[in-house]
């Protein structure tokens, strides 16, 4: 290993992380994602739909991982793939809590399981993958 | 098992107009209403909470890949565009609700401001039917790919991404429930 992955180890855990889903968060998320779909800005149409509140859109869910493991790893780590499953809602006034630890390191690249969890359950579970 | 979860003469249709759209291969190509551009990254830096002295300095973050090529406010996708083709057939069949289940993005690099970028999507399987949690549906996954234009005529493959829904017949009462997300992201 060289470079910023030095030290990282299997099993290694990255210290967890709170965010506090509030609406400004979810709205200006979305938008700043370019995603402007109603479901994610207006909660007259979301309810409407079945859902209980405006929810964070997937574009956000994947930045939020590479936020997560980007100012764990500092900025000059090299991200090579995000994938995520999706599973509960993050509404607002709801947390998201992300946790991680690295599952592998192979020929230079390390993977990093991230998991963020809201009340309802598992919001995220995802692979990153960064390099040095 | 899909005999039982669905009428057989549906899931042939469904599995037909699969193959016919997986075979146009990379389609419903576009270019990015801008090229990356300090703006647009300041402000998803600012939304996102991100802090890197890469992003104001030339590099975009790997994440927004997608975000230059959205269709922005109003936008839709081209009538030739193979994830919504897709979808329409399902929905045509009576798989009216959708929910994002997977987004798998591989980036080859990051990208830097002043790139112009253009994007292809293409049908890559239907798999179903399948008995889920959410209803009976379908998996529909779709992969976009983005390439960068350089000034001599030639493009760089840039990114890719899988993007997978579950195209399904809703339960009659969804309540309230974990996973319960509609996501109509078709998009990229």
């Amino acid at each position: 290993m060289s470079g910023v992955l030095t030290g990282l180890e299997v099993g290694q855990r990255i210290p967890e992380w709170t965010l506090p889903i509030t609406p400004t968060l979810v709205v200006s998320t979305a938008i700043a994602t370019r995603d402007f779909q109603d479901v994610h800005h207006d909660r007259d149409v979301a309810q409407a739909a079945g859902s209980k509140d405006i929810f964070v859109n997937i574009l956000t869910s994947t930045a939020l991982c590479e936020r997560f493991v980007t100012d764990w790893a500092g900025p000059e780590v090299q991200i090579e793939g995000i994938a995520i499953r999706l599973g509960a809602p993050a509404y607002p006034y709801d947390t998201l809590t992300f946790g991680g630890e690295v599952t592998e390191i192979t020929d230079g690249v390390a993977t990093i399981k991230v998991v963020g969890r809201v009340s309802l359950g598992d919001h995220v579970i995802g692979t990153v993958r960064i390099a040095a | 098992m899909s005999e039982e979860l669905v009428d057989p003469a549906v899931h042939e249709k469904v599995m037909a107009e699969a193959e016919r759209i997986k075979s146009w291969g990379e389609a419903a190509e576009r270019f990015a209403r801008d090229p990356v551009n300090q703006p647009t990254i300041n402000n998803w830096l600012e939304a996102i909470g991100l802090d890197s002295p890469r992003f104001t300095a030339g590099e975009a973050p790997p994440s927004m890949a997608q975000v230059w090529t959205m269709y922005g406010l109003g936008g839709r996708p081209s009538e030739d565009d193979p994830l919504h083709t897709m979808m329409t057939v399902l929905t045509d069949a009576g798989f009216t609700a959708v929910l994002g289940t997977n987004c798998e993005q591989t980036y080859e690099r990051y990208l830097r401001v002043g790139e112009q970028l253009r994007v292809t999507t293409a049908l890559d399987s239907v798999v179903g039917p399948k008995a889920t949690a959410m209803g009976v549906g379908y998996f529909v996954t779709s992969r976009s790919t983005w390439y960068v234009e350089h000034d001599d005529g030639t493009s760089e493959r840039v990114a890719t991404m899988l993007f997978r829904v579950l195209k399904f017949v809703p339960a009659s009462d969804p309540g309230d429930r974990p996973g319960d997300r509609r996501d109509t992201r078709e998009d990229t």
